[in-house]
């Protein structure tokens, strides 16, 4: 048991789990992405679509693709998972063939990141309650990106990637290698799926 | 190295011993504790996960083993008909309260649907649907409007015209709850609907009706809301503007 569980402690920290989960939730993300990309352009193209209510969809794309919301910037938001998620790929795919990013890069792949994280669930946020309308592939961006960012997260600390004072370094690696990071990870998917069944769920047997 | 030295050492070795096993017990209880909070809400997904299901499902035999009672003016297909019974041509309005294009086609028809129905020109039937419920936060707006409506259609007819136009022009924004059960009650009696009638709003009597006749005109095979037949068929022009469908209708009506 105790063999075990230190062997499954060591491939939760090795190269080959971590950047292969974000190589699995970065491709996730960007295939929900490319759907995306293509309703708001099929909509965009024949806005009638979206003229008449959305019918028999208790899930509803074309409300949360109408929201103002779907659009922060200008364009449809899953443009900016083209063009994220795919660099995301390209570092996951070359740490598996052993390439080592400098501090500075990954220190920056972290910040980027993060505001995409924060993104992401603000639209999820906006999509709760604001919308009133769920997507099922907003949802996977949701899911996903959190999964990115969590295995990024937990590469940096690892690897002291995050330019951290001496004493904040030394407590993150202790917490990520007491493995307290995967349950924090747990709980909050977890937060996520309660949230949207309590506020769904009868909908989604309706 | 001294016997001072020496001890000074593994007091050191001794302290970062019990430092670390502090750590380490730290961290097992958080473990524990996360573990505990992961429990609660796997258990807390299911719970609620069984009363969806048990309320969506109950629900729906619910609307269908009811016999659902129909309001007065009534069709068998589901709709609430206003005009004369003998008018040259029949229009059919397929709408949602919640549906902001309803709201739309609403505002550009009303005056001319109005004199239509006043003229005998047009018998027109109008489906109160309820498919938009998602869109008001929990309230069940489409619900509560159609239902409003129904009681309206069989206890004072005369004003069903007015109250829908009514509630047209007091239309709340999608994904907001709605009109309060009260503010839909004010909007009736402003439209001449009489007080005990507006009162039974909130009693939900044709809310059974209103589902089964909503699932009735879906299975008919109309996709979306506002949808409008004239003698049957599906008016395909701008619903948007006032004037296509008045000329459309009177383009039925000659023939």
């Amino acid at each position: 048991m105790a063999v075990l569980l230190a062997r499954l402690h060591g491939l939760r920290h090795s190269d080959a789990w971590l950047f292969g989960t974000m190589l699995v939730s970065a491709c996730l993300s960007l295939a929900a992405s490319f759907v995306l990309s293509v309703d708001a352009l099929r909509l965009a193209a024949d806005p009638g679509t979206s003229l008449s209510c959305n019918i028999n969809a208790v899930i509803s794309c074309g409300t949360v693709a109408t929201s103002w919301q779907a659009q922060l910037f200008g364009f449809p938001n899953a443009f900016l998972g083209l063009v994220a998620e795919p660099v995301v790929i390209t570092i996951a795919v070359a740490s598996l063939g052993r390439v080592r990013f400098p501090r500075w890069f990954m220190f920056a792949a972290q910040v980027v990141y993060t505001l995409g994280v924060i993104f992401a669930y603000w639209l999820f946020s906006q999509s709760m309650s604001a919308i009133g309308a769920l997507c099922p592939w907003c949802l996977l961006v949701t899911v996903s990106t959190t999964l990115v960012f969590a295995t990024l997260t937990h590469v940096n600390i690892r690897d002291g990637n995050l330019f951290l004072p001496s004493r904040a370094q030394a407590a993150a690696a202790r917490f990520v290698d007491a493995d307290l990071d995967a349950i924090a990870v747990a709980i909050w998917i977890l937060v996520l799926i309660l949230a949207v069944v309590t506020k769904y769920g009868a909908a989604l047997f309706g | 190295m001294s016997t001072q030295a020496r001890t000074r050492s593994r007091e050191l070795r001794d302290a970062r011993a019990a430092a670390e096993r502090r750590q380490k017990k730290r961290n097992r209880a958080i473990t524990a504790g996360g573990g505990v909070i992961i429990g609660c809400l796997l258990i807390a997904i299911v719970v609620s996960l069984i009363n969806a299901a048990g309320s969506g499902g109950s629900r729906i035999t619910a609307a269908s083993q009811d016999k659902a009672v129909a309001p007065a003016i009534a069709t068998a297909a589901g709709a609430l008909a206003v005009g004369d019974a003998a008018a040259p041509v029949k229009l059919e309005v397929y709408l949602d309260y919640m549906c902001p294009f309803c709201g739309r086609f609403e505002q550009a028809n009303s005056t001319e649907l109005d004199r239509l129905v006043a003229d005998g020109a047009v018998r027109l039937e109008l489906y109160p649907l309820a498919f938009l419920d998602r869109m008001s936060s929990g309230s069940r707006y489409s619900t509560r409007t159609a239902n409003a409506t129904a009681t309206v259609a069989d206890r004072a007819p005369g004003a069903l015209l007015a109250f829908n136009t009514a509630l047209f022009a007091h239309q709340p924004a999608e994904g907001s709850s709605g009109l309060s059960d009260d503010e839909i009650a004010a909007l009736a009696r402003n439209a001449g609907v009489p007080q005990d009638v507006a009162d039974a709003f909130t009693d939900r009597l044709f809310q059974p009706w209103v589902e089964t006749s909503t699932a009735a005109v879906f299975k008919t095979g109309i996709e979306g809301t506002p949808t409008v037949k004239i003698n049957g068929e599906v008016f395909t022009g701008d619903l948007y503007t006032a004037g296509p469908l008045t000329a459309a209708v009177t383009a039925a009506e000659g023939r």
